[in-house]
């Protein structure tokens, strides 16, 4: 059973640890890329690593599963999607993604079949949950497209900056994705 | 160290789990209110659930106590999911058929209330899942809780089968804690001491 994927213009395979520091660097420093979550921009390449070690004995455990997106053209990675927090009794995960601004609604609707595909019918998950920064438009215009549904708003879920966050919650059931 | 405290409330009180309770806690657990939960069958397994409400206390990942009204052990009401720094948790309260909606809110609003005010737990959720009593959601009303989310399948009922998950909040208007310089006033080992034999938990 192969967790990397390949799609007509993007190879989307799990991380590589001692070969893909510079590229998760390059996408995990820009802040547009993780303000929905919300969190930091990374600021030395020495992070990039550090999560690349985590992420690998995260997978080990079976604990959480990310997958960069890789254009075949120029092999850049565009973005960064996982699942975590994985429940297998109640067959439900977070989703989470981290995208590059190369990364729009077309290249999430090329990509995401295959992993959504594999993610429900493989692993048999049953519901996908995303939680970002309420009020992220941009973020809640891609989720939409892409069919998940938004379900509410949790307040005060954490602090960050100084602010309390509250968190917009979405889901895509199995058989919901709209590619 | 005491980390759950007895706490009175009308007509009876919320107490710490205790080992003499074991029947009462069974009788309980036969009358599982939550959609898909099967009956206990062994009544062993509670024995290891006091354990786990004195560790869970004393490391601030949870508590609970028995709601004791009239004599009789009719409900626990319980805090999961803490998150100490977010100043968050998860409550619940299960109880048997006799437990009246004004003693559940009874025994949630002094679990509330110690949580707050001891621990400054300003965020407290509580969710209700499809299948369970209505009545429950009117009594979150009741205790100033609002609805939330309502997250879609998230708890399975059975091999293919799910329930939707309505999660209410209820957050409290009282000042955030300030930190005061840490190390002082620190009781070493405080999270250590309790024990089975010991009446402290």
């Amino acid at each position: 059973m192969s967790w990397n994927f390949e799609t007509e213009h993007f190879n989307v395979r799990l991380p590589v640890s001692d070969q893909d520091g510079e590229a998760l660097y390059a996408l995990l420093s820009q802040n547009d890329a993780v303000a929905h979550i919300p969190r930091q921009a990374m600021n030395i390449e020495a992070q990039a690593l550090d999560e690349l070690r985590r992420i690998a004995m995260r997978f080990e455990s079976r604990e959480a599963a990310f997958w960069l997106v890789e254009r075949k053209s120029d092999s850049k990675v565009v973005a960064r999607l996982g699942i975590q927090h994985i429940n297998w009794m109640m067959l439900n995960s977070r989703f989470q993604w981290e995208l590059d601004q190369e990364c729009d609604l077309t290249v999430l609707q090329e990509v995401l079949p295959v992993v959504m595909t594999y993610l429900f019918n493989e692993l048999h998950l049953h519901r996908l949950e995303m939680r970002l920064r309420a009020g992220d438009e941009k973020q809640t215009q891609l989720l939409k497209a892409l069919g998940f549904s938004y379900e509410g708003t949790l307040p005060s879920v954490s602090e960050f900056e100084g602010q309390d966050v509250d968190l917009d919650i979405f889901s895509l059931l199995s058989g919901e994705l709209l590619a | 160290m005491k980390f759950t405290p007895e706490l009175e409330i009308p007509g009876g009180r919320i107490k710490p789990l205790h080992y003499d309770d074991i029947d009462g806690l069974f009788a309980l657990y036969q009358n599982p209110e939550i959609p898909g939960q099967r009956p206990l069958e062994d009544k062993e397994q509670l024995n290891r659930m006091i354990e786990y409400s004195v560790q869970m206390a004393a490391t601030q990942r949870g508590m609970m106590w028995a709601i004791e009204t009239d004599g009789q052990i009719k409900g626990l009401v319980s805090g999961y999911d803490w998150q100490p720094s977010e100043l968050r948790i998860v409550m619940r309260v299960d109880g048997l058929p006799s437990l009246s909606q004004k003693e559940r809110a009874d025994a949630l609003q002094a679990a509330i209330n110690f949580l707050s005010s001891k621990y400054h737990v300003r965020n407290f959720a509580y969710q209700w899942i499809d299948g369970q009593p209505v009545s429950i959601k009117d009594m979150l009303v009741e205790c100033r809780f609002q609805k939330a989310a309502c997250f879609r399948g998230a708890w399975r009922t059975g091999n293919t089968e799910f329930a939707d998950v309505e999660q209410y909040h209820w957050i409290s208007s009282a000042e955030k804690p300030v930190p005061r310089r840490l190390g002082d006033d620190d009781q070493l080992g405080q999270n250590l001491s309790a024990s089975k034999e010991g009446d402290d938990r």
